[in-house]
């Protein structure tokens, strides 16, 4: 079977300040492609997590950007969240973490941003390459509507 | 179905009998950790009042929100002073399940 995709593609500045014109996108293109509303609630969360990872880590408070691109497929959304800062290593550094086995005392909010993104995704992938940015590939799948509650 | 303006972030604070309440509105995201860790400084630190986070109306929060209220938890643990969250939204309270903050909150709320 053929496999039709569609892309958008949005560039913002790597600030905070623009992570919620992503999250509005994201509103756009999921609702149109028939995504559930918590379907698009669990995106929103997790896309604004791998947006976060560019605007803190990737260019070390210097001006940068940040490429998101939404690949639209008949079966899934893929999208992929794009910096060309230093690669950061907070990826490898905290590994997805919960907060579940721990004490208040011990408790500590880093790895939940990378945590959130697998639990709420179907896929996740990072590429992190020295000097060349980073790379979060975000990946979920439609529920057929007949499957839909 | 709301994506818009009145998404925008704001905390109202009142006052009642020992009780302070904040209500939290729009979205609570990186670009407003700022704002809200300053709005909340002064109330953390008193520990004469319980501190209540209403969000009714929080339309989203991401990890450094969760991130600023476990820092408050801290805080208010250190002091041995309360601090609650009411009215959480199905979608907040999915991620404090899987974030696994809620047992934090859950262990305030039983000394009640």
């Amino acid at each position: 079977m053929k496999e039709e995709v569609q892309q958008v593609q949005l560039n913002l500045p790597a600030t905070a300040d623009y992570v919620d014109i992503v999250r509005l996108n994201l509103y756009g293109i999921a609702s149109k492609m028939g995504f559930s509303y918590e379907d698009i609630e669990d995106m929103k969360v997790a896309v604004s997590e791998a947006c976060n990872n560019s605007v803190l880590y990737a260019y070390n408070h210097e001006d940068g950007m940040v490429e998101v691109t939404f690949g639209i497929h008949p079966e899934e959304l893929v999208i992929t969240v794009k910096d060309n800062g230093e690669s950061f290593d907070s990826y490898k550094g905290d590994e997805a973490a919960t907060l579940h086995d721990k004490e208040l005392g011990e408790a500590q909010i880093g790895g939940l941003g990378f945590y959130l993104m697998q639990a709420l995704m179907d896929e996740v992938s990072v590429i992190n390459e020295a000097g060349k940015g980073t790379k979060v590939v975000l990946t979920r799948k439609l529920t057929r509507s007949e499957e839909r509650v | 179905m709301n994506t818009n303006k009145n998404e925008k972030f704001s905390a109202t604070t009142e006052m009642d009998n020992g009780t302070c309440t904040v209500f939290l509105q729009g979205e609570l995201d990186l670009s407003v950790a700022p704002e809200f860790r300053q709005i909340m400084e002064p109330l953390v630190e008193n520990s004469e009042q319980d501190l209540v986070l209403n969000l009714k109306h929080l339309k989203y929060i991401d990890s450094t929100g969760i991130g600023i209220l476990l820092s408050i938890l801290k805080v208010r643990h250190g002091m041995n002073a309360q601090f609650y969250v009411r009215e959480v939204p199905a979608q907040i309270q999915k991620l404090f399940d899987m974030t696994g903050i809620a047992k934090f909150f859950a262990s305030q709320e039983n000394s009640q």
